[in-house]
C-alpha cells in the first residue's frame, strides 16, 4: 500500500469515528432533549453559583520549562531521520548528534543554574 | 476487515480495563458494569455549560477518541494485523498523541468554568514535562530498528526485547505514558480531590460517555505502544501473535492502573522538576548508550 | 420511614419505550451519589455506601442521586439546592436521618440513619429509578436561589450595592444593573465582546426588544455609561448577528464588523470633546476617571465622556452620527484626539505594560487576571460545610477565606438537660461521642457530682475509640484529596470497623492499623506531597489538638485528667509543623489511643448519671479528636439556661487565610485539609 492510501485509510477512520460519535449523540438526543432549568447550566462550583466568566490571562508558571521545551522539541525533529540512518553512518553520526545534544544539554544546565527550571 | 478487528480489540481492551478498574476501586468484579455505565450515561441529559466556547466544548471528547484510535491504527498487533503500517509510524504516533493536549485545552477552555480552566492549563505543564520522555525513548528504539516503521521496530527485537536492551528507555516511556493518559499519579487535569473533576467536570450524558471511553482507549493505545516499542510486540512462543500482543498490552495497562491505585497525586512543580532535571538527562543518556551499543555490538 | 413519592421528581420527560426502560434499569444498577454534606459525614455515621452498591461522585454532574445525610443548616440547604439543580436528569433525592431540605422537592426516598435502612432505601431507589426514570410531564426545579439576581451598583463607587434601581447616595449617579456574584475589578472580561457591546448598545435602541433578553438589556438602553462585563456574552453574539442584519436592512448601510475598533470611540470623543467640564470614564472600569480624553490603562478602550446630570437618552443620537462619518474613511483620523499625555502611537496601540498598569502583580512581576473561585460547601476532599473561597492567579492562590456554613448556634433557649445533650451530639456529626461526653461532664459538674472512676473508664475508652475513628476518617479524606484510592478504601473500611468495635475487636485491629501506618510512611510520593506544605507561621497562638502537637506544642487536655494518668497516657509531639508532621502525629495518636483502650476496657457511650441537684454552673474540658473543647453551662431546675462553647475548630478556621496565601492550588487545599477542620465545631 502506498503512503497516500494509508493516510486515506486513516482519514477515513477518523471520519468514521466522528460519524459514530455523532450517531451516538443522535441516539442520546432521541431519548429526549435537555431540559433548560435555572441554574443547571452554570458551571458546577461545589454548591455556589458562580456565573463569572473565567476567560482571561491565565498565569502559567511553567514558562521557564516551556522555553527549554521548545529548544528540545526542535532537536527531536532532527533526531527522527538521524535515528533511521544512524547504524549505516556509524560513529560519525554519533559524534555529530552528540555535539548537538551536548550543546543543548549545556543550555539545559545553564537554564537550571539561572533558575528557569522552577515554578515561577 | 483489519479495521474491524483492531477496533474490536480496542473496545474489548477498554471494557476489560474498565472492569479491572472498577474491581480495584470497589472490590467487586462486575463484567457488565461498564456497559451499564455507558448506557446510563447515554440516557442522562447532556448539559451545555452556559456561555461556553461551543466549538471547543464539543470537539474535545471527540478529538480525544479520534486521537486514541488513530494512535492504535498505526500499531501492529500481528504482522498482518495493522490498519496502516506507515513508513513513519513512530513519528505519526507522536504527532497524533500531541493532540491530546489540544483536546484537553479545549475541554478546559470550553465550558467557561474555573475548575476546568485550571485543569486544562495544568495539563499543558504536564505535557512540557512528559513530552520529551515519550519522544526520546521512541527515537532510541528507532535507532535499533534503523527505521520508523512500527513493524520493523518489532522485528528488530527478535533476539532481545528492548526492555532488556534499553531498560532506561522503557521506564521513562512507561512513566511518561501514564502522564500522557493523565491517570493517577499524574491526573492533574482531572484531579477529583483538587479540582472536582477538572476538565471532566462539565461533561454530562453522552459526551461524558465518549470522554470516558476515549480515556480508556487511550490507555490501551499507550499500552499497545509500549508493547510494540519495548516488549517485542507479537513475538512469543506457542500462542498466535495477536494473542501475545493482547496479553502484553493488557499486562501493561493493568500495571498502569495499579501504579495509579497505589500512589497519591504528584505536585505539578515536582513533576516538571523531576522530568527536566532527572528524566531528560537520563533520556539523553539512554540515547547515548543505545548508540554505543548499536555501534559496538554487531 | 414511609415511602415518599412514587414518581421521581427529577425524571426526564419521555414516553416509555424499550430503550428508555433499559436506560432506567442501567441507571438503577449504576448509582452514583453526591453526598451532602460530604462522604466523611456518611462514614462518621457508620454508613457504608459501597456495600449499598453506591459509588461516590465528585461533582453533581456525575451524580444520579443526591444523598443527604442528617439535617442541614439553612445555608447548606441553599447550597444543596444549587447542587441539585446542577445534576442532570434523571436524578433522585435520598434523605437519611432527617427531612428533605425546604429548598428541594420532596425526597424520593427517605430513611433513618443506619446501615440497614440505607440498604433498604437503596433498593427502593433502584426500583424507583428503573421504573420512573422517564415520566410524562415532570416539573422544572426552580428556586429563588438559582435565579440570577440583579444587583445595582454605582459605577463610580463599586462598594455601593443595592437591590433596587435608584441613585447612588454618594454621587447621585444612576445605579447600574449587574448580575450578582461577580467580582468587580478582576478584569476577567473578553475585550472583543465588550468592544462590540459598546458599539451596539448605542445603536440598536429598542430594535431588539422582541428577543428574549432579560431585564439587563433594558437597563443598557437607559444608561450608556457603564457597562457590565459580566453580561451574557451570548446576548452580545445575538445582538451582533441581529444587529448586522437590521442595519443592512435599514438606511445605514455600513458594516459594523469593523466598527468595533478604536476609531469608533475616537470619533465619539472628537465630538464630545467640545463639551467642557466633562469627565472621561472607561466604560468597563468605572473607577478610571480623567479630565481629558484618552485610553483606559486597564483595557485600552477609549474613555467615554460623562456628565452626571445629562439625560442618558440624548447621547444615543450622537453615535449614530459618528458611525456614518466613520464609514467614509478607510484610514482613521484622529485629529480630534489630543493624546499629548498618552504614550501610544496614533494607531491606537496599547502596549501590555500600559494595559496592565494598575492591575495587581504576582510574585514574578506579571499582571494576570485573577479569579475568585469557590471551593465551596461540597467540594470533594475538603470538609463538607466549609465554604472556602480562593482568589486564583493562574494556579496559585493569592488570597483565601474560609467560613463555616454549618456552624452551631449556641444561643439560647432553655432546654431540658437530656435534650441539650442529644442536640449537642447531633450537631457535631464528626465527633458526637466527644461532645456528648463534654455535655455530660459539664452538667454533672454543674450538679456537683464527683467523677466516678468506673464510669470514667468506659467513657475514656469511648473517647479514644472515637479518636481512632476520626483520624482514620481524616486519612480517608486525605486519600480523596490526593486521588490515593487505596488509602481511601482502606481507611474508610477500618473506620467503619472501629466505630462499632468493642475492646476485643479493637485489639484485633491493631495489626491492620499498624500496617496501614507503616505503609503510609513508605508510600513513594506521599512524603514529597506533604512535606513543607501547610507550615503555619511561627507563633500562631491559637493551635490545639494534633495540629498544635505537630508543631511541637505540648498541649493535651488529657494530661490534666486523673483517669488518663491512671491509664498510663503519655503525650507525644512532632516538631515540624507541616502537613507531613500532622500526618505522623495522627498516626502516633491512633496507636496511643489503641493502647489506652486496651488498658481501659470496653468503651461505653457517655450517659448522664443521676443528678439530684439540677442547678448550678459547670465547666468541662475534653480533648476532642481535633483539639481541646471547653463547655461552660448554667442549669436551673433541670433546664440548661446558658451555654458557652469554645472549640478547637473555631480557632483553626481563622488560620486558613494565612495558610493558603501564595501557595499553589493543590498545596493550599492539602494545607487546609491537613488542619482537619470540622465546620460543625465552629461556633458562630
Amino acid at each position: 500500500m502506498s503512503a497516500t492510501q494509508q493516510y486515506l485509510i486513516l482519514l477515513g477512520l477518523a471520519l468514521g469515528i466522528l460519524g459514530a460519535v455523532l450517531s451516538l449523540y443522535g441516539l442520546a438526543r432521541s431519548l429526549g432533549a435537555t431540559r433548560q432549568e435555572p441554574g443547571k447550566d452554570v458551571p458546577a462550583s461545589a454548591g455556589v453559583l458562580s456565573r463569572d466568566p473565567v476567560w482571561g490571562r491565565y498565569h502559567a508558571r511553567y514558562y521557564g520549562y516551556a522555553l527549554l521545551f521548545l529548544a528540545f522539541d526542535m532537536e527531536m525533529a532532527y533526531m527522527y531521520p538521524w535515528a533511521v540512518v544512524f547504524k549505516e553512518v556509524g560513529l560519525v553520526a554519533l559524534l555529530d548528534m552528540g555535539v548537538f545534544l551536548a550543546i543543548l544539554f549545556l543550555g539545559l544546565l545553564y537554564g537550571w543554574s539561572q533558575g528557569a527550571l522552577r515554578r515561577q | 476487515m483489519t479495521v474491524a478487528l483492531v477496533l474490536l480489540t480496542l473496545l474489548v481492551g477498554a471494557w476489560l480495563l474498565a472492569v479491572i478498574e472498577a474491581w480495584l476501586t470497589t472490590g467487586r468484579l462486575r463484567p457488565v458494569a461498564p456497559l451499564l455505565a455507558g448506557l446510563s450515561h447515554l440516557g442522562r441529559e447532556s448539559i451545555l455549560a452556559r456561555k461556553p466556547d461551543r466549538l471547543f466544548f464539543e470537539t474535545a471528547p471527540v478529538l480525544l477518541l479520534v486521537v486514541a484510535v488513530l494512535g492504535a491504527a498505526v500499531l501492529p498487533l500481528a504482522p498482518d494485523l495493522v490498519i496502516a503500517d506507515l513508513a513513519t509510524g513512530a513519528l505519526f504516533l507522536n504527532a497524533v498523541l500531541a493532540y491530546v493536549l489540544v483536546s484537553l485545552i479545549m475541554a478546559g477552555w470550553g465550558p467557561n468554568g474555573a475548575y476546568a480552566m485550571v485543569g486544562g492549563w495544568r495539563f499543558l505543564g504536564q505535557l512540557i514535562a512528559y513530552s520529551m520522555l515519550i519522544v526520546m525513548p521512541i527515537t532510541a528504539t528507532a535507532m535499533r530498528a534503523e527505521s520508523l516503521l512500527n513493524s520493523a521496530i518489532v522485528e528488530s527485537q527478535a533476539g532481545l526485547w528492548n526492555i532488556v536492551y534499553q531498560p532506561l528507555g522503557f521506564v521513562l516511556f512507561f512513566i511518561a505514558a501514564i502522564a500522557l493518559a493523565f491517570r493517577s499519579p499524574f491526573d492533574l487535569p482531572t484531579a477529583p480531590g483538587e479540582l472536582a473533576g477538572g476538565v471532566d467536570a462539565e461533561y454530562t450524558g453522552v459526551r461524558l460517555a465518549v470522554l470516558r471511553l476515549a480515556r480508556l482507549v487511550m490507555v490501551i493505545t499507550l499500552s499497545a505502544a509500549t508493547t510494540v516499542f519495548f516488549l517485542g510486540g507479537w513475538q512469543g512462543p506457542l500462542l498466535p501473535p495477536w494473542a501475545w500482543s493482547l496479553i502484553k498490552t493488557l499486562a501493561v495497562a493493568v500495571s498502569m492502573l495499579l501504579v495509579g491505585f497505589y500512589l497519591p497525586r504528584i505536585r505539578e512543580a515536582d513533576l516538571l522538576g523531576w522530568c527536566w532535571k532527572l528524566g531528560i538527562p537520563l533520556a539523553l543518556l539512554n540515547i547515548l548508550i543505545v548508540g554505543l551499543l548499536i555501534l559496538v555490538v554487531p | 420511614m414511609s415511602e415518599a413519592a412514587t414518581t421521581l421528581a427529577g425524571a426526564r420527560k419521555g414516553r416509555p419505550s424499550i430503550l428508555r426502560r433499559w436506560v432506567g434499569q442501567a441507571l438503577a444498577r449504576n448509582l452514583s451519589c453526591l453526598v451532602v454534606p460530604g462522604p466523611e459525614v456518611a462514614l462518621a455515621h457508620g454508613l457504608d455506601l459501597a456495600a449499598a452498591d453506591m459509588r461516590i461522585a465528585a461533582t453533581p454532574r456525575d451524580a444520579t442521586v443526591l444523598l443527604i445525610v442528617g439535617e442541614l443548616s439553612q445555608k447548606l440547604d441553599e447550597a444543596t439546592a444549587v447542587l441539585y439543580a446542577q445534576m442532570p436528569r434523571p436524578r433522585a433525592i435520598l434523605v437519611l436521618g432527617g427531612s428533605a431540605p425546604s429548598s428541594l422537592p420532596q425526597a424520593d426516598v427517605s430513611a433513618d440513619l443506619s446501615q440497614t435502612e440505607l440498604m433498604e432505601a437503596a433498593t427502593r431507589l433502584q426500583r424507583l429509578l428503573a421504573e420512573d426514570a422517564f415520566a410524562a410531564s415532570p416539573d422544572d426545579f426552580d428556586s429563588s436561589i438559582l435565579q440570577a439576581k440583579t444587583e445595582y451598583v454605582c459605577p463610580m463607587h463599586p462598594e455601593v450595592v443595592e437591590d433596587e434601581p435608584g441613585s447612588c447616595p454618594k454621587c447621585g449617579m444612576d445605579l447600574v444593573a449587574r448580575e450578582a456574584g461577580g467580582d468587580s475589578d478582576a478584569g476577567e472580561h473578553d475585550h472583543d465582546h465588550d468592544h462590540e457591546h459598546h458599539g451596539h448598545e448605542h445603536d440598536h435602541d429598542h430594535e431588539h426588544e422582541s428577543e428574549e433578553h432579560d431585564h439587563h438589556h433594558a437597563h443598557h438602553n437607559d444608561h450608556g455609561q457603564s457597562h457590565e462585563h459580566h453580561h451574557d456574552h451570548e446576548h452580545h453574539q445575538n445582538h451582533k448577528r441581529a444587529h448586522d442584519h437590521e442595519q443592512h436592512q435599514g438606511d445605514d448601510d455600513h458594516e459594523h464588523a469593523h466598527c468595533h475598533e478604536h476609531e469608533d470611540h475616537g470619533h465619539q470623543q472628537s465630538t464630545a470633546q467640545e463639551q467642557s467640564g466633562t469627565e472621561y470614564i472607561c466604560p468597563m472600569h468605572p473607577e478610571i476617571r480623567q479630565n481629558e480624553p484618552g485610553s483606559c490603562p486597564k483595557c485600552g478602550m477609549d474613555l467615554e465622556p460623562h456628565k452626571p446630570e445629562e439625560d442618558e437618552g440624548v447621547r444615543e443620537g450622537v453615535p449614530e452620527h459618528d458611525h456614518e462619518h466613520h464609514h467614509d474613511h478607510s484610514g482613521h483620523d484622529h485629529d480630534g484626539h489630543d493624546h499629548s499625555d498618552h504614550d501610544h502611537d496614533s494607531s491606537g496601540f496599547m502596549s501590555m505594560v500600559e494595559v496592565t498598569k494598575d492591575l495587581p502583580r504576582s510574585a514574578d512581576g506579571l499582571a494576570m487576571d485573577w479569579l475568585e473561585v469557590p471551593f465551596g460547601p461540597c467540594f470533594p476532599g475538603l470538609p463538607g460545610g466549609l465554604k472556602l473561597t480562593l482568589t486564583l492567579d493562574g494556579d496559585g492562590v493569592t488570597e483565601g477565606q474560609a467560613t463555616s456554613l454549618v456552624a452551631m448556634n449556641t444561643s439560647s433557649e432553655e432546654v431540658a438537660v437530656e435534650t441539650f445533650i442529644e442536640r449537642l451530639a447531633a450537631a457535631m456529626p464528626l465527633a458526637p461521642v466527644s461532645y456528648r461526653l463534654l455535655a455530660c461532664r459539664a452538667i454533672e459538674q454543674a450538679a456537683g457530682l464527683e467523677p466516678d472512676p468506673a464510669v470514667e473508664r468506659g467513657r475514656a475508652a469511648a473517647l479514644e475509640r472515637e479518636r481512632i475513628a476520626s483520624h482514620l476518617g481524616w486519612l480517608a479524606q486525605l486519600g480523596r484529596q490526593l486521588s490515593f484510592v487505596w488509602l481511601t478504601r482502606r481507611a474508610a473500611a477500618l473506620q467503619l470497623e472501629t466505630q462499632r468495635a468493642d475492646r476485643e475487636q479493637l485489639v484485633a485491629l491493631r495489626p491492620a492499623l499498624q500496617s496501614l501506618i507503616a505503609r503510609l510512611e513508605h508510600t513513594p510520593l506521599l512524603k514529597a506531597r506533604l512535606k513543607g506544605i501547610g507550615a503555619l507561621p511561627h507563633g500562631s497562638q491559637d493551635l490545639r489538638g494534633p495540629v498544635a502537637r505537630a508543631s511541637g506544642r505540648t498541649e493535651d487536655a488529657r494530661q490534666a485528667d486523673a483517669m488518663y494518668r491512671e491509664l498510663g497516657f503519655e503525650m507525644r509531639a512532632e516538631s515540624a509543623g507541616d502537613a507531613w508532621a500532622r500526618l505522623r502525629q495522627r498516626h502516633v495518636e491512633i496507636m496511643t489511643s489503641l493502647d489506652l483502650v486496651e488498658v481501659a476496657g470496653d468503651p461505653e457511650l457517655p450517659k448522664l448519671r443521676a443528678i439530684d441537684n439540677p442547678s448550678g454552673t459547670g465547666e468541662a474540658t475534653v480533648e476532642t479528636p481535633r483539639g481541646r473543647a471547653t463547655l461552660r453551662l448554667t442549669q436551673e431546675r433541670g433546664q440548661v439556661v446558658s451555654v458557652e462553647l469554645d472549640s478547637a475548630c473555631s480557632q483553626h478556621i481563622g488560620l486558613v487565610a494565612d495558610l493558603v496565601e501564595g501557595q499553589e492550588l493543590g498545596d493550599a487545599l492539602v494545607a487546609v485539609g491537613s488542619l482537619d477542620l470540622s465546620p460543625w465545631e465552629v461556633t458562630s
